[in-house]
This record gives C-alpha cells, sequence and structure tokens, in this order.
C-alpha cells in the first residue's frame, strides 16, 4: 500500500528580489513499514520538501497524496500524517507528556478517551511513564524528542515526517531514536527522514534519496546505492599533509581528498598514478574499501555541483 | 468540534492552576491601572470631583477594553508566541484546521477570561465605589461585542502570521481601542452617530454602557445594529485568516521568517 506519493513537487522563493528555486522536481512513492531517507547538505530542498508534502507548503507545481488524498486539497488527509519538525519544539513545554498527548490527540481527530488510551500505551512504549506528570521543560532533549515522536504517533498516521530527528541529540539518545524508527517502521508506517548525516540514514533507511539543489540526484535502494560503488575502492592513507600542488594535481585526475591526508580512489587504474603524485611522501595506510555513503554522498554532491 | 473545545478548555484550567501568578498579577495590574487613573482624575478635579453615571460608563467601557485585550492576547499574540517557540506548525497538521482551532481556544480561554474580569470589575467596584446594574439581558450586547472582538482578534492575527512581530502593533491599537470602548457613542447624533455604528464593537460597547450605567432598557433596533456590526466583523476576520493562511502556506512562513 503507498502511503505517502509525491510528483514533481516544485517550490521557488522570492528572496530580495532574486527568484531561489529551493524544490526543482521532487517525486517519491512510499510504502507502508519502508523508511526513505532524504539525504542531502543544508540547503539542498529537504525541508521544503517534506513540509510541501504535509501540506504545510503550497508547492508552485505538482501534487502529493497521503494514502490517496491530498492534504492541501483535503484536511482529512492531515489525519493520516505525523510529524516532527527540526527547529521546533512539536510540543508544549507547559504541560506534561500526558496533556500533551491528551491535547494533541484530540487535535489529530480523536476523541479524548481514545488520545488518554493512545497516550498511556505511548508513554510505556516510549519509556516516558515515570516522567508522565513532568513539564516537558524540565524533561532532558532525548526525552523532549521522545515526546514529539509519541505526539506524532498519538493518532496512529500512515506517514511519519521525520525533520532531522536526531539532531543536537546525544549519543544516547541518537540510538535512543535510531531503535524508535525501527520499531515504527516494524509496526506498519511508513517513515519519511532527512537527515544530513550519512550513518542515519545507511543504518535506518530502506531507499536513500540524494537531493542537491532542490532535486533528487539519485534513489536506491540503501544496499543497492552502496553495492553500487562498492568494491573498487581504495583508501590511501598519508603520514603528513598534502600540499595545494598534490591536492591540484589529484583533483584534476578526479580523486576524492578527505581532510588533507586520506585519498579514495574508486578507479583502480588511477592508483598509480596518485603514487606517483604522491611519491616520496609517507604513507600509512593502503586498504581496499567497501564503499559507504560518505564517499558516494560526497562524490554525487560534487557531481551536482558541476 | 466539541471534543476540541473541552481539550482547549482543558489546557486553559491546566495552565492556570499550574501557573496562577499571571493570572493573579493581570487582576491585580489591571485594577491598579484604572484606580490610578481614578485617583489621578480625582486629583487634577479637586473636591468637585463627582462622575456619577459618567463613572459607571467609563468602568463598563474599561472592562470592555480590557476583555478585548485579553482575546487579543489569546489569539493574536499566542499566534506569535507559538511560532516563536515552535508549536504552529504542529496546530496547522490538525485536522480541524487553524481557524477552528484558533476559535475554539478563544472560546475555551473565554470561560477564564470571564472570571477574571468579574474579580477586576468587583475590585474595581469596591474601589471607586460606582454601582452597575446587571440585567440577565446584558448577555446579547456582550455576545455581539464578543463577535467583533474576535474578529479583530484574528484581523490582527492575520499580520501576525504574515509578518510574525505584531509586538509592537498590539500597544499602538491599545489607546485607539481604549478611546473607542469608552466614548459615549450612544449619546452623539446624526453622522457622527452613524460612523460610530460601522465601528467594530462600539455599537455592542454603547448598548451595555446604557444598560450597565444607566439602567436603561434593551434597544432592540441598536442591538440588531450591534449583531450586525460583530458578526460582519468576525466574517472579515476569519477571511482574512483564511487569506492569511493560504499566503503564509504560498511564502513557506508558517513556522517563521
Amino acid at each position: 500500500m503507498i502511503a505517502l506519493e509525491a510528483y514533481s513537487l516544485k517550490k521557488t522563493y522570492r528572496l530580495n528580489n532574486q527568484i531561489v528555486e529551493a524544490v526543482k522536481n521532487v517525486s517519491l512513492n512510499i510504502k507502508s513499514g519502508e523508511v526513505v531517507a532524504f539525504l542531502g547538505p543544508n540547503g539542498a530542498g529537504k525541508t521544503t520538501s517534506i513540509k510541501m508534502m504535509a501540506g504545510l507548503i503550497k508547492p508552485d507545481f505538482g501534487w502529493t497524496k497521503i494514502s490517496g488524498i491530498n492534504p492541501h486539497k483535503n484536511p482529512s488527509a492531515l489525519e493520516n500524517i505525523g510529524a516532527v519538525l527540526e527547529g521546533n519544539r512539536n510540543v508544549y513545554w507547559r504541560l506534561n507528556p500526558q496533556e500533551n498527548l491528551e491535547y494533541f490527540g484530540v487535535l489529530k481527530g480523536l476523541t479524548h478517551n481514545q488520545a488518554r488510551k493512545s497516550g498511556i500505551a505511548l508513554l510505556e512504549r516510549f519509556s516516558l511513564q515515570n516522567k508522565r506528570r513532568t513539564p516537558v521543560q524540565q524533561l532532558s532533549r532525548g526525552m523532549q524528542q521522545k515526546l514529539a515522536f509519541a505526539v506524532a504517533l498519538v493518532h496512529q498516521p500512515k506517514i511519519l515526517l521525520l525533520d532531522e530527528p536526531t539532531l543536537g541529540l546525544d549519543v544516547e539518545a541518537t540510538e535512543d531514536v535510531k531503535v524508535l524508527v525501527k520499531e515504527i517502521a516494524a509496526s506498519g508506517c511508513a517513515i519519511l527522514l532527512t537527515t544530513h548525516q550519512l550513518n542515519i540514514a545507511e543504518q535506518l533507511a530502506d531507499k536513500i534519496a540524494i537531493i542537491q539543489k532542490g532535486e533528487i540526484v539519485t534513489e536506491l535502494p540503501t544496499d543497492e546505492l552502496i553495492r553500487k560503488f562498492s568494491g573498487k575502492t581504495y583508501k590511501i592513507e598519508i603520514e603528513s599533509v598534502l600540499d595545494k600542488e598534490r591536492i591540484a594535481k589529484l583533483d584534476k585526475i578526479n580523486v576524492e581528498v578527505e581532510g588533507n591526508r586520506i585519498i579514495y580512489i574508486s578507479q583502480p587504474e588511477l592508483i598509480y598514478q596518485v603514487f606517483n603524485i604522491l611519491e616520496p611522501l609517507q604513507i600509512k595506510i593502503v586498504e581496499k574499501l567497501e564503499a559507504d555513503l560518505t564517499q558516494i554522498f560526497l562524490k554525487l554532491v560534487k557531481e551536482g555541483n558541476r | 468540534m466539541l471534543e476540541l473545545f473541552f481539550a482547549e478548555l482543558r489546557c486553559s484550567w491546566i495552565q492556570f492552576r499550574r501557573y496562577p501568578v499571571e493570572s493573579i498579577s493581570q487582576i491585580i495590574f489591571t485594577s491598579a491601572i484604572f484606580y490610578g487613573l481614578f485617583v489621578g482624575a480625582g486629583y487634577v478635579a479637586g473636591s468637585s470631583f463627582q462622575l456619577g453615571d459618567r463613572l459607571d460608563s467609563l468602568v463598563v467601557g474599561y472592562m470592555l477594553w480590557v476583555l478585548v485585550n485579553f482575546v487579543m492576547a489569546n489569539i493574536a499574540g499566542g499566534l506569535q508566541s507559538e511560532a516563536q517557540t515552535g508549536t504552529l506548525e504542529q496546530l496547522f497538521l490538525s485536522r480541524y484546521g487553524a481557524v477552528q482551532v484558533f476559535l475554539m481556544r478563544g472560546l475555551a480561554y473565554l470561560t477564564l477570561e470571564v472570571l477574571k474580569i468579574v474579580i477586576i470589575l468587583f475590585i474595581i467596584i469596591l474601589l471607586t465605589g460606582s454601582s452597575l446594574y446587571f440585567p440577565p439581558l446584558l448577555i446579547l450586547p456582550f455576545i455581539s461585542v464578543l463577535l467583533g472582538a474576535y474578529g479583530f482578534a484574528f484581523i490582527i492575527g492575520s499580520i501576525s502570521l504574515l509578518l510574525k512581530r505584531v509586538q509592537q502593533l498590539i500597544p499602538l491599537l491599545l489607546f485607539p481601542l481604549l478611546f473607542l470602548l469608552t466614548i459615549p457613542t450612544e449619546t452623539w447624533t446624526g453622522t457622527p452617530k452613524f460612523l460610530a455604528l460601522l465601528i467594530p464593537m462600539t455599537p455592542g460597547a454603547g448598548l451595555l454602557r446604557s444598560l450597565m450605567a444607566r439602567g436603561d432598557s434593551l434597544d432592540l433596533i441598536t442591538l440588531t445594529i450591534a449583531f450586525i456590526n460583530g458578526i460582519v466583523y468576525f466574517y472579515i476576520g476569519i477571511s482574512f485568516f483564511k487569506v492569511a493562511e493560504k499566503q503564509a502556506k504560498k511564502r513557506g512562513i508558517l513556522s517563521g521568517y
């Protein structure tokens, strides 16, 4: 079952007499239980895309449907959306978790009793029962984020939109969020999450859509994306720091340089050319890599920039 | 919609119980301002200071002004603070739609606001010696004023939604509002009287002053005009807000700049 469909979404803003194309052409389909990550650098159009799908920003072109209903035309579509938005509090700090869940449950179409029951179950599921009567402003950042998740799920939506869900969280809270996302997807809810954190996308997503300058540059199942680039990559780490001349030479032959010490070579035939350029610098490590998402992402974003 | 109203009512009472200092300080501050003005006027006028019905009329006008302030703070001020703290977008994700949410919230908070006003009124009556009539029919012009107040608050709310900063706008409106609600437009004649009927809340406020300060009977024609005035401004306010919501979504500024 398709939980979310987006077709040719486009959004342009006028900013100080300049036209900014925030989103040029974004199309996406997400099935129930599927986790899709929108991966991209800052300003790529992730948040604008996700808010268009939630009905919070009106697209200039294209349409979006949640379980077959367009949220811009029919507000009943909102009964099937839950969202945790970045940069927002998402919950009321003066109320406690139980009160927040009951309030937002009603706001999303439940009766008070339904919201209360759902709230109690979610508090238990998210290990917040002990804090259910503590005003949210007194909770840790991680607990506040877990509550935001709970509030987004109180009405059992078909799709959960998460905008940078782990941003600003410590390691423990991030791990909690990752576990939650997997559990929520396993229960049948479709999830679209935006992130610029590659390891989050790699660990959580079934499918990754890399977005750059408002357009999806690639969209593949996660393991297929990694497989596409794997098996051929070499990593060379040198003892000292590369000088500008050597960096320019390496750049010319389309080889990735990271942090002035690490070189990634995705075309194995170039390896001896790279050694010639590096001579006589001391080499620390030479290894063959299974490409990870970092490299894929950097490569695709760099190609997008060209 | 009833579920939404009760949810908002619960929230309003939770916050009142949990943070009573805010309401108490509002009551004290509002009573003190009027009493301060009253004592000041008495000092200026000297021993011949006798306001009679005029004091009662001013008290009614002042209380209506306080009510309108509460309504504006709740809707327009509330919108702005929700945008700043980051819960506004969650409200716009409600299947009820933002207009219904803010309307039900306004009505729910009204119960608390009316209670505060009754307490403030009681304090002012005690301090100034004012005496007012409280006929049950006063509820009718009161509703007409409320309709206009909500309409006005939604207009300011629309501006808040698009510009986000109405902190300077609200104080600027406070004094013209006080003027509108305290001057006895019901005693005017001719063209000024006709023009006064077009200003929001003025016909209803005039009726309330007549009923409560002077003990006059309810004039049905003026009541009809007051209701038309209230309904028209209410409709304008809601329409403005719906347009503002569409614009904010088009410009992508629902949550911030």
